[in-house]
């Protein structure tokens, strides 16, 4: 018995530790790029460790990168990122929750067919809804203000957010509902003294997820977000890509490391908490 | 941000005591360092003659177009976008979205100083609605002088038939005899090189400005598609997907010989310290009537009735045709000024080359987007894709292209 | 059970829900419904850059269906959702299964696995492009280190490009499957695993019998984020191939983003979003509707 478990966790960590490798071959590759100068890397040889070794293009994704006319580097869109993620992750989270909390509990006449719709229109890619969204918000006056983003991310991300809480409360015991609603609870009322209080592990994978996705949006910041609050992607972007000009690889790999430090320390920080959250069950239903 | 800011406290101290300059939003897509440099110089122009420059850059020409049309219908137009000179904003004209510059044209004589081709996209129906501001030319011929060196070719090639037995030269060397990158628009390049330079100008203006059917179905055109896929067998295995750049580097590290690319090329070639005419050569076309391909940048001025807005178009349009500024903006963007009569002393080999062809009026000829729509340029390029990377028969590709050009 | 409520104890409740629900169903009819009638109304004119009144019937529809690098979209789609779906399934629930054991590291590892999904493609794509280039990449590395004959090409060889996409995309998301998995096996009950090792039952038949069909609700929610993901693929083909080699490796998004903005041909566009949006609602609407049923049987509300 001893003997075949050691096999079999042999086994195991062969298969963990395989995969580690090829998850983290892109990143070896991305984290060398950027440590060597445009003269190595025109070289070609892409697993080679930097032969002299620099810093510089970490300073210039950072600081002095040209994105256009000015030349800072992508620190100037940080900023701006965090003004749009914040109000972002809260407000999709709240009607998230208090979406779900109506479509598991109280369930009113046509609220299945509303799931349905919305789920449908998961599957709606970004580009389409582009040109009537644009108008709407026009039309609202909205277009081009960080009310505008905030709106459109919402928008966006309704479906996933719906999902996730009509899940969770879904796996929530009725009996302490009912037993709520006895004592005289109203529908606001039982949301926020039983329903939220509860709701902590998932509201904490619904924040990952929505910052994830927030943080590295492209398109619909670059839209909808108006000149002053172009997110720290749109810098990115601007430094990475280019039609004619010429590509700085090793910049380009700074920048994008750069850039994903907040969603990596976001996991980082709540990880457990994250596993924890859908323990509940959120994926039930 | 803080740049914003000196210049603003720049203009400040030149202009008048009041009020500060014109406002000018300017949406484009230069973000490279080179690119950056570039759009500098026109920006400096512009705050010199009393203006405000608010920078919008956005990555990508497709991207920063597709945002300037946003901001237009959102009710948030920039003061200025940048288009390609080609048929990418006739829709823009014809709903009435842009401001025209007539009054800039005429006083500084547009009609005398642009060339023909230039002037047939910015002036519409007698009016004129974008400022041209540079000339590129996508179809360059590059070498690697090391690498001709290493395949034995004395000189540069110059016909198209030495061209090919310096490919073969090449090969036999073990150097990779034609760089390319395998993306749809490279494909389109060196499909218009060999339109241009095998085919002849006549035929390039039957098949591209006017689309006649006869011609595409024809024996020319087809030796003009044989040769085109010829090319295709001098490029190595890794082609498919690389970016221009990557293939450049291989001219520049000596490992292949030729590249057919636009002049923006030389920003890579200067990044890593090689200079024109020693390190490496170009080559316009081949014949001593070969056309130069006319592409370029051009900035049009969305629809506003705000009198400070329009003051800045204005302004704006007027300081981009200057002598100066088109000398400043192309010596650092790789490309040549639209008017003729500059100064070239301070422009480099190529760029001194390609200013002395333009001289010829005959020899002026329109890249595909000035006459084609943005459509149709696509379905010609989804088409010879396909053409150069799958074996389709020619004539095959002939009857599709006179359909995908007669929509 | 419980005494008959009284109406109007229920009434006030329900009305709130429906007055609660009213900013979802404004944003679902507007944003959603609206912007799809929106894109059938415009598939029906011959709208360039701009939405027009001119309607052309179905010639659109009549162009997108002769256009060989739709059809193909639509088949490379078809082939890169079954494989990637399949396969960020198997890697995540391998990953997941395996993490469970109780292995040394856990955090550290589950940090690897989740790492690429924080990242943007933009910057990733290239790298990926990189590393499977055949003259760059790891057919490089492995040939310089002796191994001549070996080929990884795929990525420059039209019938296999679609592989190489795969590739790239399963990495990116297989970490967080593997997460959502994980935190699915950790909700399952410890008496279970006590009762099972009571009985003698061998640790990997447990998990086939016993586990996985606990975990039924699980992968049905992960396979429903996996199938919009697919739907939305666009970045990794951008930065990874260009849709090339030729058209090899186009789909359906990189059609309609490069009509919509590149063309300027917002009606072909439109009609391309339309077909790909009733397809998928064709394929997914009877597995909603058998899962609902489902549901029902096993008393679910």
């Amino acid at each position: 018995m001893n003997s075949r478990l050691s096999v079999a966790r042999w086994g195991i960590y062969c298969f963990l530790l395989g995969a580690a490798l090829f998850f983290l071959l892109p990143a070896y590759v991305m984290l060398v790029t950027s440590l060597k100068s445009m003269d190595e890397i025109r070289l070609g040889h892409l697993f080679a460790l930097p032969a002299e070794l620099t810093i510089e293009p970490w300073r210039s994704a950072w600081s002095s990168a040209c994105t256009g006319l000015n030349c800072e580097g992508i620190r100037g869109g940080f900023w701006n990122s965090v003004g749009i993620v914040i109000p972002s992750t809260v407000v999709p989270i709240l009607l998230g929750a208090l979406n779900g909390y109506a479509l598991s509990f109280w369930r009113p006449r046509g609220s299945q067919a509303l799931f349905a719709v919305l789920m449908a229109g998961a599957f709606i890619p970004a580009q389409v809804m582009m040109y009537p969204l644009i108008q709407i918000l026009a039309v609202l006056g909205i277009f081009g203000s960080l009310a505008g983003i905030v709106l459109v991310h919402t928008i966006f991300s309704m479906p996933v957010m719906t999902l996730l809480f009509r899940n969770y409360y879904l796996s929530i015991p009725t009996e302490l509902f009912h037993a709520a609603r006895i004592d005289g609870g109203g529908f606001l009322r039982i949301f926020f003294e039983l329903v939220l209080p509860m709701s902590v592990p998932i509201v904490t994978v619904a924040a990952i997820m929505q910052i994830t996705g927030v943080w590295n949006d492209y398109i619909l910041g670059l839209v909808f977000a108006g000149r002053e609050h172009l997110p720290m992607t749109v810098q990115l972007n601007n430094i990475i890509n280019t039609t004619t000009g010429t590509r700085l690889y090793n910049v380009n790999m700074a920048a994008t490391i750069l850039t994903s430090l907040v969603p990596l320390a976001v996991y980082f920080a709540s990880g457990r908490w994250f596993v924890r959250g859908i323990t509940a069950g959120a994926l039930k239903g | 941000m803080l740049k914003f800011a000196r210049l603003a406290a720049l203009t400040f101290a030149l202009g008048s005591a009041h009020a500060a300059g014109p406002k000018a939003e300017v949406i484009h897509w230069w973000t490279s360092g080179g690119e950056s440099a570039a759009v500098k110089t026109l920006a400096d122009a512009y705050i010199s003659a009393g203006g405000v420059w608010v920078d919008t850059a956005i990555a990508l020409g497709e991207q920063a177009r597709a945002v300037a049309v946003n901001r237009i219908l959102g009710g948030n137009p920039p003061t200025a976008a940048q288009f390609n000179t080609s048929k990418q904003f006739l829709d823009l004209v014809e709903q009435g979205m842009l401001n025209p510059i007539d009054n800039v044209a005429q006083q500084q004589g547009w009609d005398k100083l642009l060339p023909e081709t230039v002037l047939s996209v910015v002036r519409v129906k007698g009016h004129y609605y974008a400022a041209p501001i540079n000339i590129h030319m996508p179809t360059w011929i590059w070498y690697s002088k090391a690498a001709f060196k290493q395949a034995g070719i004395a000189t540069e090639p110059k016909s198209v038939d030495e061209l090919f037995a310096a490919l073969d030269k090449l090969r036999a060397a073990g150097l990779v005899p034609l760089a390319h990158g395998g993306q749809p628009w490279q494909e389109n390049i060196v499909f218009t090189a060999v339109l241009a330079n095998v085919g002849g100008t006549e035929l390039y203006l039957k098949v591209f400005r006017d689309k006649d059917r006869q011609t595409i179905e024809g024996e020319a055109f087809k030796k003009v598609l044989l040769s085109f896929k010829r090319l295709q067998s001098y490029t190595d295995k890794g082609a498919p997907g690389r970016n221009w750049n990557d293939a450049t580097s291989m001219l520049i590290t000596g490992k292949a010989g030729v590249q057919i690319m636009g002049d923006w090329a030389k920003g890579e070639f200067a990044q890593a310290r090689q200079s024109p005419g020693k390190d490496y050569g170009c080559i316009a076309g081949f014949g001593a009537k070969s056309p130069y391909i006319i592409q370029g940048d051009v900035f049009v001025f969305p629809k506003t009735n705000d009198p400070q807005a329009i003051k800045a178009q204005q302004l704006l349009a007027s300081v981009m045709l200057t002598p100066a500024t088109q000398v400043a903006f192309s010596n650092k963007k790789g490309s040549i000024p639209v008017r003729t009569d500059v100064d070239n002393a301070s422009m480099d080999l190529c760029a001194q080359q390609g200013l002395a062809i333009m001289k010829d009026k005959s020899r002026q000829l329109g890249n595909g987007e000035i006459y084609m729509s943005p459509d149709q340029n696509g379905a010609l390029t989804d088409i010879l894709t396909a053409y150069w990377n799958k074996n389709l028969p020619v004539e095959k590709v002939q009857k599709d292209i006179a359909a995908a050009l007669k929509n | 059970m419980t005494a008959p409520r009284s109406w109007w104890k229920v009434r006030p409740g329900q009305l709130s829900a429906s007055v609660a629900l009213l900013p979802l169903a404004m944003i679902v009819l507007v944003a959603y419904a609206g912007t799809v009638l929106w894109s059938l109304r415009v598939s029906l004119t011959d709208a360039r850059t701009f939405p027009s009144d001119v309607y052309v019937g179905l010639a659109q529809y009549e162009r997108l269906f002769h256009n060989e690098r739709w059809l193909l979209s639509l088949n490379n789609l078809a082939l890169y959702g079954l494989l990637f779906i399949g396969l960020c399934m198997v890697v995540g629930l391998l990953l997941a299964v395996f993490i469970d054991q109780k292995v040394r590291g856990e955090g550290l590892l589950r940090t690897v696995f989740l790492y690429p999904y924080a990242m943007s493609f933009v910057a990733t794509g290239l790298v990926w492009q990189w590393l499977l280039n055949p003259e760059l990449g790891l057919q490089n590395a492995v040939q310089t280190l002796g191994f001549d004959g070996v080929q990884i090409d795929w990525i420059v060889d039209q019938d296999k490009v679609m592989y190489t996409i795969v590739l790239a995309t399963v990495w990116q998301a297989s970490g967080f499957v593997m997460a959502l998995l994980l935190a699915g096996l950790r909700s399952i009950d410890a008496q279970i695993w006590n009762a099972a090792r009571i009985d003698g039952i061998p640790t990997w038949q447990v998990y086939v019998f016993i586990v996985l069909p606990m975990l039924g609700e699980s992968i049905a929610t992960v396979f429903v984020l996996l199938l919009t993901a697919t739907v939305k693929l666009f970045d990794a083909v951008v930065s990874m191939t260009q849709g090339g080699p030729g058209n090899a490796s186009e789909v359906p998004a990189k059609f309609i983003m490069d009509h919509l903005f590149g063309r300027a041909n917002l009606a072909l566009a439109s009609a391309g979003s339309v077909v790909l949006l009733l397809s998928f609602l064709a394929l997914v609407a009877p597995l909603f509707y058998a899962r609902s049923r489902y549901q029902k049987r096993v008393g679910h509300p």
